[in-house]
């Protein structure tokens, strides 16, 4: 096949699945409506996640503390203290940027695993502050009764406005990111996974670049998070609790960290390996953890990696491909871990 | 075929996966939504048993139609336990909810399907507001409130035992705030002058701080563990470990020594005190019919977890039965429900009140060491009839702040006057008459 052969049937695809979810209320059930309210507010994670992965080679543990940030403080003002739309979804968006640029201040000195844990210690602060706050946060208990805002007299109550207008947001998002991928930016960014001390020697201002780069993921979890708590109604400390921020980088990987589309895929299969196990099986977390265990062992570079290097047999690399986690020397060499057999 | 068309393809149809939403008809959907995991898995098992066993007697039919039942786990998570309920709610389209093990986990279900047009039947959750302050019509709870049972052992502990003060630490959220609520308020009326009240987070493993710092010296009467599951049995072991027992007694809310937990706690705490709608040594005709049959099925005793759903169970297939099998109008299965006679409940007769909850006879008991060499929850004394708003006036209990973690206050002295005064109080019968 040839490439403009394939650059069609990539359009033609695409064009599918665009159409295929914009009419998607029309043609299944409430409930499926909502499983896809889910993965978008879980991509909008997972996407956060996948930023500062595959852009940025950084693996950050503070990701769900933004999640659930702007999700409490839409709660805390909208719900409690009776502030009027947009107030406490702004305020929700400008404290997770605060809060992020303050922990980005802290952790972007460092690298590797310092970075790890540093990130997950934030994290870790902020879930224990949530859960032992009970006079403002309700502690455990979380706050519930959160109900979403009514924007130009749109009825987001309704599933199929609330799936649109988080699929508008979601598909914004995309193509932020993707921009954002092929800008200056994003390039140095890449520059900064492979080598920060030559970015550096180059004249990029490494941490600054690394700051903005939290920065702009957190946005991403802030987002996801105030479409997680209009739609579930409450927010509790499980929004920021370690077993979830695994969870989603887990996803994250599970797609294929290395590639733009990861994220995404990574969520859709997750999110509905859940509610589609969980219905077969009172053990289903058992089942799904075995599922990631697996696709680590066998596909460390996620389903996109299989389906790239599938797909490279007989067409050569994929045109989707667009942001390496993996460097390409190093994707180049043989596996290092002794498992072997997906070379 | 391009692979990428291929894939575009499998993604199209795997989002047009229609929901398995089957067609009503013949068969009733019940949705049973609860903690089978998690902190209080215990309680979440032994609840799924007692209705089980109803529905089996049942034989999974009412007036014609079949009875299925679905179960979902929220892992003792009110972000979880909505999410399931969505699902129940939107996908299997349940036609009565029930199950819920836990306060906030009551509360936040409760609050989502509130507009929902759909009964919802708490079996064990027992925050009071879920039928009081935040109840609407389609709440049915034909079991507790954890202010019920705790306002009469503390009223009990002040009157019979002359204790006058109680050292309380419990775990910090909805259920324990009420269950603490009702003892503070009892046992103040009664004549105590302070329950201190210490909170910890859920769940907790390690409490030797929290125990070592009791004081020994300020004439405590009884230390309180307001907290129940796998925390209740590690603080109790730890209680025991520090020998605490041997210098401030022991005693617990309704669920510290529920079994099966209790099998697992040390045979030092016999003795200790609680209160509760059920008790192991019940001698009732309704009550051995109901134990003899779940120790058949289960092969071991049920805990008010079990009898609470058992009961739950029953109510919601005589509502059924009722409405001859027809629960397309909910208004109308809510309202069969209500006029659903519970005189032949295995723990005791029970009825609704306005708000459907339940005003039903308490126990106090004690933990004893049975002739087998385990230890059960014996019956004291019994008060009868006691609703949601104990002696109260529902009226001025109303008034009251929601309990909270500083509310009700530690002090008679704090305690407003209306709450120490009522018209008439609890009189004590012998356990088993």
């Amino acid at each position: 096949m040839t490439t403009e052969a394939t650059r069609h049937a990539t359009t033609i695809a695409a064009a599918i699945v665009v159409v295929a979810l914009v009419a998607l209320p029309a043609y299944v059930g409430q409930y499926t409506l909502t499983t896809f309210i889910r993965t978008i507010y879980f991509g909008f994670l997972a996407l956060s996640v996948g930023l500062l992965l595959g852009q940025g080679g950084m693996i950050s543990l503070t990701q769900t503390a933004f999640f659930g940030l702007s999700g409490y403080v839409i709660g805390l003002l909208g719900t409690e203290r009776g502030f009027p739309s947009p107030i406490p979804e702004l305020a929700g968006l400008a404290a997770v940027l605060l809060l992020a640029f303050v922990f980005g201040l802290v952790v972007m000195r460092t690298y590797g695993t310092v970075f790890l844990m540093l990130t997950l210690a934030l994290g870790q602060i902020c879930w224990s502050f949530v859960r032992q706050n009970t006079s403002l946060l309700h502690g455990w208990a979380g706050i519930r009764g959160i109900q979403p805002p009514s924007p130009f007299g749109l009825d987001l109550t309704q599933h199929a406005i609330f799936y649109w207008i988080s699929l508008a947001a979601f598909g914004f998002g995309l193509l932020v990111l993707w921009r954002l991928a092929e800008s200056p930016f994003g390039l140095a960014l890449n520059g900064i996974r492979e080598s920060p001390r030559r970015m550096s020697a180059l004249g990029y201002p490494v941490f600054w670049l690394r700051v903005t780069a939290f920065v702009i993921a957190a946005l991403y979890a802030g987002i996801g998070g105030i479409l997680a708590a209009w739609s579930s109604g409450i927010v509790t400390p499980t929004a920021m609790q370690l077993s979830r921020t695994i969870w989603i980088l887990l996803v994250v990987i599970l797609g294929g960290a290395a590639h733009f589309w990861g994220p995404v895929l990574g969520t859709v299969i997750a999110v509905w390996l859940d509610v589609l196990i969980s219905q077969l099986t009172p053990r289903y977390n058992t089942v799904i953890g075995i599922v990631f265990v697996a696709v680590i062992l066998v596909a460390p570079n996620g389903i996109l990696g299989v389906l790239e290097k599938i797909g490279a047999a007989g067409t050569g690399p994929g045109r989707w491909r667009r942001n390496l986690f993996v460097p390409r020397a190093a994707e180049a060499a043989p596996p290092t871990h002794g498992r072997g057999g997906h070379t | 075929m391009s692979k990428k068309v291929f894939a575009a393809l499998v993604a199209a149809g795997l989002m047009a996966m229609p929901a398995t939403g089957f067609a009503a008809g013949d068969s009733i959907t019940i949705g049973l939504l609860s903690a089978f995991t998690g902190p209080f898995a215990s309680f979440g098992q032994l609840q799924k048993e007692g209705a089980v066993l109803a529905l089996e007697q049942a034989g999974y039919k009412v007036a014609g139609k079949t009875i299925k039942v679905i179960y979902a786990d929220d892992q003792l998570d009110n972000e979880q336990a909505v999410t399931k309920a969505k699902q129940l709610v939107e996908q299997d389209k349940v036609d009565v909810l029930t199950g819920l093990v836990s306060g906030d986990e009551g509360l936040s279900v409760g609050s989502y399907m509130k507009g929902k047009n759909i009964p919802v039947v708490p079996m064990y959750s027992a925050s009071e507001d879920m039928t009081m302050r935040e109840w609407y019509p389609f709440i049915v709870r034909p079991t507790w409130t954890g202010a019920q049972p705790m306002d009469v052992f503390g009223y009990w502990l002040a009157r019979t035992k002359g204790f006058k003060k109680i050292y309380m630490i419990g775990e910090d959220y909805s259920y324990p705030y009420n269950q603490g609520g009702g003892f503070k308020r009892g046992f103040l009326r009664g004549g105590g002058m302070e329950v201190k009240t210490i909170w910890h987070a859920v769940p907790t493993s390690d409490y030797s701080s929290l125990i070592g710092s009791i004081p020994l010296d300020q004439g405590y009467d009884a230390v309180l563990y307001n907290g129940a599951g796998s925390d209740a049995v590690a603080f109790v072991k730890q209680y025991v470990e520090f020998g605490m027992q041997n210098k401030i007694p022991l005693i617990g809310q309704s669920n510290t020594f529920e079994k099966p937990d209790l099998d697992s706690m040390p045979q030092e705490i016999v003795s200790a005190y609680s209160a509760h709608l059920t008790a192991d040594d019940l001698d009732t005709p309704n009550w051995n019919k109901f134990r003899d049959a779940f120790k058949t099925r289960w092969d071991h005793s049920p805990s008010a977890a079990s009898e609470f759903a058992y009961g739950c169970m029953n109510l919601i297939l005589r509502g059924i039965e009722a409405q001859k099998g027809d629960v397309t109008d909910k208004a109308a299965l809510v309202k069969a429900m209500r006029a659903v006679d519970m005189s032949d409940e295995p723990r005791g007769p029970v009825k609704l009140d306005e708000f459907n909850a339940a005003v039903e006879n308490v126990y106090i008991r004690q933990v004893t060491l049975g002739k087998d060499g385990a230890m059960f929850n014996k019956g004291l004394v019994t008060a009868h009839d006691v609703s949601q708003f104990g002696p109260y006036d529902r009226a001025v209990y109303m008034k009251q702040p929601a309990d909270g973690r500083t509310s009700p206050p530690e002090l008679r002295s704090a305690m407003p006057a209306e709450m120490l005064q009522v018209a008439k109080d609890y009189e004590f019968v012998p356990f088993g008459k």
